[in-house]
């Protein structure tokens, strides 16, 4: 409980992971945030799939 | 000479982007020398048939996938085409070059950031589990976003925050405002002593906007997502945010906004607050059913079932010497206004309809309209039978929620680009049986930088369809906002008041409004004692 007490005794500061556009709200506020680029893991050929399929 | 249009996809396989800066992008591309029209977008099929009804959809977008990008342009030449797309591609190299430093993952973030103490995740849900527990591992509370996260992920996530003695706000939390910064969709509201714990995201905004507008302030405002309200749940997050909140010495009475809890929640949460909790509550579980208080709580816990009425309750709970007439239109004045609407239709015009971008006002519209007017069928209505079956074609009464998934997939949410919504206005202007438009206006960090402004062509348009007709389109509207937040509230109600339409102060005494001219005066409860039980004007 005292970690999210901490949320309202401390200096917000914000790690952003996804949309940016949050990140820049919250700079706009001047709150720290520090923002994490998000990328889904790409897909792979078919064929490197199968056989990662059979030897997983 | 006939000059052709030619439609050209570019597809950039496993390259992704979010999709609020694509909506940038989509639009610095229209602007482009040559150029018809232009989106880029990722492939997602609800983006192929937006694609397709723009007529911006080619062979080689039609194959690409979800995780796939498509740029599509329309131009004249074939020379035209590919200077657009040399030009997109140089938007990207510039947006991406005037960004600040970004990192991997979050474990380099906390690291580049001393004392961090939140997370604000808002990828696709079934990416979200892996970036919570590192979130959680670093010691940080989360502010989860990202919806359709799987209930047994949910349920995992927040039993291992808890047993770290962190929080998570999600998923599916929109909204919060952490000392006095708004987070995600949030408003810019005076600070003070009302601390709001919501699963329910623009409930937490109308909230905290009302409790600002009645010269109150808010200590503390944090989401729990609507899914923590699930018996397989459990409220752990709502019980979280409820003891926090108690313990906070600025927080000095506490609202609870939440759709009806499953009930072996709603009794843990009354429960707690009834024996546990001492400072004064307001839980507002929007509906229409009546819970009792079980008696330890009687007098300082007060229940509520609408918005609206949570805000007088904390009024009365903090003997506020606020003007109660910043919240209220008394019953003879919102017969008035709506007499006003309803004298000009034309006996065809029978039916309301509500193009919301906030899911809980809609439902909080729902919850209403089934006390005045009965059925209301919606995309995402109160019962299951009066499910729309195609979300982009109203029925009779309809109430559509724009940020549910069908509007939404790879698309930025409504509160950013409402796009959509300007689209559906002039189809529900077409319609001979529609007696009036109610819409929402969301005001605030994360939203739209003009959301008024951006609806105004539609509006005049949807009006001038209905004249057309021989008919007039009453259209109502409620800003949630304030004077403080970005789009500054009194400009955004200038610009709607302009075009002539009705403005309230609250949602409820907007979809009262709406339920009255649909009707003409004749709703199934009197207005005084739908003040009374709806909006706790006693």
């Amino acid at each position: 409980m005292e970690k999210i007490l901490d949320l309202f005794n401390s200096e917000l500061k914000v790690v952003n992971v996804g949309l940016e556009l949050f990140s820049d709200e919250l700079k706009v506020q001047r709150v720290k945030v520090v923002h994490v680029v998000w990328q889904p893991l790409p897909r792979l050929e078919k064929e490197y799939e199968d056989i990662l399929s059979k030897i997983l | 000479m006939l000059s052709l249009t030619i439609v050209k996809n570019v597809v950039k396989v496993n390259y992704y982007r979010d999709s609020v800066q694509l909506l940038h992008l989509s639009q610095q591309a229209r602007q482009i020398d040559g150029i018809i029209d232009a989106a880029v977008v990722m492939a997602t099929s609800t983006n192929k048939e937006m694609l397709a009804s723009l007529n911006l959809l080619a062979q080689e977008g039609k194959v690409a996938t979800s995780n796939d990008m498509i740029i599509a342009l329309s131009a004249n030449s074939t020379d035209a085409i590919d200077s657009g797309v040399r030009k997109i591609e140089e938007l990207f190299t510039m947006s991406d070059q005037t960004r600040e430093i970004r990192y991997r993952s979050v474990n380099e973030a906390v690291r580049s950031l001393p004392g961090a103490n939140l997370a604000l995740i808002s990828t696709p849900g079934d990416h979200a589990r892996e970036l919570v527990l590192s979130a959680l591992d670093n010691g940080l509370n989360v502010h989860l976003f990202s919806d359709h996260v799987p209930q047994h992920v949910e349920l995992e996530i927040k039993e291992y925050a808890r047993s770290k003695g962190l929080l998570i706000m999600g998923p599916g939390a929109g909204s919060a405002i952490i000392r006095g910064k708004a987070v995600g969709f949030a408003n810019a509201v005076h600070r003070g002593n009302v601390g709001i714990v919501a699963a329910a995201g623009t409930g937490l905004q109308e909230v905290s906007v009302l409790v600002n507008d009645v010269g109150l302030g808010v200590s503390e405002a944090l989401g729990a997502g609507g899914g923590d309200v699930k018996e397989e749940i459990g409220g752990i997050s709502v019980l979280q945010e409820i003891e926090v909140l108690e313990r906070d010495q600025e927080t000095q009475i506490i609202v609870v906004v939440s759709k009806p809890p499953d009930q072996p929640v709603r009794t843990k949460i009354l429960d707690y607050v009834c024996s546990t909790a001492v400072k004064p509550i307001v839980a507002c579980f929007l509906g229409s059913e009546d819970y009792e208080v079980p008696i330890e709580g009687r007098g300082r816990v007060r229940l509520t079932r609408t918005l609206h009425g949570a805000v007088r309750e904390i009024i009365k709970l903090t003997n506020s010497t606020c003007d109660p007439k910043l919240l209220a239109m008394d019953p003879t004045s919102l017969q008035s206004v709506a007499e006003q609407n309803w004298k000009n239709l034309v006996q065809s015009q029978r039916y309301l309809r509500g193009l919301f971008t906030g899911g809980t006002l809609a439902y909080e519209a729902l919850v209403i309209l089934d006390g005045l007017v009965g059925d209301v069928h919606s995309n995402s209505p109160l019962k299951k039978w009066l499910k729309l079956p195609n979300a982009f074609a109203s029925y009779k009464d309809s109430i559509i929620d724009l940020g549910e998934e069908e509007f939404t997939a790879g698309r930025p949410h409504p509160m950013i680009d409402p796009t959509l919504r300007n689209m559906r206005l002039l189809t529900e202007a077409r319609d001979p049986e529609v007696a009036l438009i109610m819409m929402d206006v969301m005001l605030g960090y994360g939203s739209n930088p003009d959301p008024a402004g951006i609806m105004i062509d539609s509006i005049r348009k949807a009006q001038q369809l209905s004249k057309d007709s021989g008919r007039v389109l009453p259209i109502l509207a409620h800003v949630c906002g304030t004077d403080q937040d970005p789009q500054k509230r009194a400009n955004q109600e200038a610009k709607l008041l302009d075009v002539g339409v009705s403005l309230f102060p609250t949602n409820a005494l907007m979809v009262a409004a709406a339920a009255l001219i649909a009707r003409r005066g004749e709703i199934r409860l009197p207005l005084e004692r739908f003040y009374e039980e709806y909006l706790n004007e006693a």
